[in-house]
């Protein structure tokens, strides 16, 4: 099989259009693509420091937004306030399994997971671990793929607290572990953003 | 050494390897040999179904944003809710970045990319060419990720499986449109080819070549 890559002949690819350029003073970077005019790189700017930086602090962000209430319903006078994981062990008390499920995945699961095998990613690429790359790109384009289904608990409170308004009888308010889920989301989605999958292959030409 | 690029080289996003652009049956996905990232695929009409999509998605856009998607029953009282109205309580209720973030994934994001996406394929059916198209292209491949209307759809869902024990919820004429809005939009994103829609605006060339 043919492993010449765009690197190896000095060509930079357009991260937005995937144009192909050369690198005209070999210092990995040029400033317009022909095509898309946006900035060209060769490797992401410091891939792994920036998915370091965004990883741990959704890590760190992670707790509070399993620990603080994401909303309280009150209901006849009573209120509860309700983290993520206690709303789930609610709908499995009531039977729903299914929605249960679906929000076991796409809130603890998925956000965890996620974190995980940017983990694994970052670790492998940076102590040049040796894995195999094409089970590896794809842990990387699972990542890509499933991160934005963990916003699934934001809307269903956005939903909740405009439908149930009912004063004193039935009351939803949001509460601040909302705020640190989102964030949890938006970082990790980054996170693999700022992974530049192209590292794990890089890795393979140097060793041999 | 080389002096030119070859215009039928491409390189895998995900692993950089270099290849060359082969023909693909209509339908047909061409894979990387190293890492099978999806590199192209080859789409009949193309633009004329991006087009037709985008326009299709504008006009459910309205009624599926601006009608109730649900009811709620308690009581002898009715409430109802837009999409965009969780956004507004949660603003209200002070949790501003989360009500961004809602908002943005749903309402905002959608409507710029079926904007940008009648922009694009309009200028390249009409043949036309404008040095605003690249900028439009390069807009919607970054928010691209970030509309969530599938997610929403799922979590409409769980809404009502949640509120079932307490009232009774009605599913209302917007989320029929909201419905048809995110089926649209779902094959405007997966038939959409960023490679092929990137040559049409460097060539210069609108109809898709046969």
């Amino acid at each position: 099989m043919q492993t010449t890559t765009a690197r190896d002949l000095g060509l930079i690819r357009c991260e937005t259009c995937g144009k192909l350029a050369f690198d005209v003073d070999h210092d990995g970077y040029e400033e317009h693509c022909p095509r898309c005019h946006g900035h060209m790189h060769m490797r992401a700017t410091n891939s792994l420091a920036r998915t370091w930086s965004l990883l741990i602090t959704a890590a760190i962000l992670y707790i509070p937004a399993n620990i603080l209430p994401i909303m309280t319903v009150t209901y006849f006078g009573s209120g509860t306030p309700d983290t993520i994981m206690s709303g789930i062990i609610q709908l499995l008390q009531h039977g729903s399994y299914p929605v249960a499920a679906v929000i076991f995945i796409a809130s603890i699961l998925v956000p965890l997971l996620k974190m995980v095998a940017l983990l694994i990613l970052l670790l492998s690429v940076q102590f040049k671990w040796v894995l195999d790359d094409r089970q590896r790109t794809r842990m990387y384009r699972a990542v890509e793929l499933v991160g934005r289904w963990s916003m699934l608990d934001m809307f269903v409170i956005a939903l909740l607290v405009a439908l149930v308004n009912y004063g004193s009888i039935a009351h939803i308010v949001s509460g601040p572990g909302a705020t640190a889920f989102g964030s949890v989301v938006v970082l990790t989605m980054l996170a693999a953003t700022t992974f530049d999958a192209r590292l794990i292959w890089d890795k393979q030409r140097t060793d041999d | 050494m080389l002096t030119s690029i070859p215009g039928n080289w491409i390189a895998c996003k995900d692993c950089d390897l270099l290849l060359e652009r082969v023909a693909t049956p209509p339908g047909g996905k061409a894979l990387c040999p190293r890492c099978e990232n999806p590199l192209y695929q080859y789409r009949e009409q193309g633009i004329e179904r991006t087009l037709a999509l985008a326009i299709t998605g504008l006009l459910l856009f309205i009624p599926a944003n601006l009608l109730p998607v649900m009811s709620l029953q308690l009581i002898g009282q009715e409430t109802s809710t837009t999409i965009y109205e969780g956004s507004l309580v949660l603003f209200r209720e002070g949790l501003y970045w989360t009500a961004l973030l809602v908002f943005s994934a749903s309402v905002v994001i959608p409507l710029c990319k079926l904007l940008l996406m009648l922009f694009v394929s309009g200028y390249l059916y009409l043949g036309r060419s404008s040095p605003l198209l690249p900028y439009a292209m390069r807009y919607y491949h970054h928010i691209d990720e970030w509309g969530m209307l599938e997610v929403y759809m799922l979590s409409v869902l769980v809404a009502v499986v949640k509120l079932k024990g307490m009232a009774s919820v009605i599913p209302d004429i917007g989320l029929y449109c909201f419905i048809g809005l995110l089926l649209v939009t779902t094959l405007m994103s997966s038939l959409l080819d960023h490679d092929a829609v990137w040559q049409q605006i460097e060539h210069g060339q609108g109809r898709s070549p046969a």
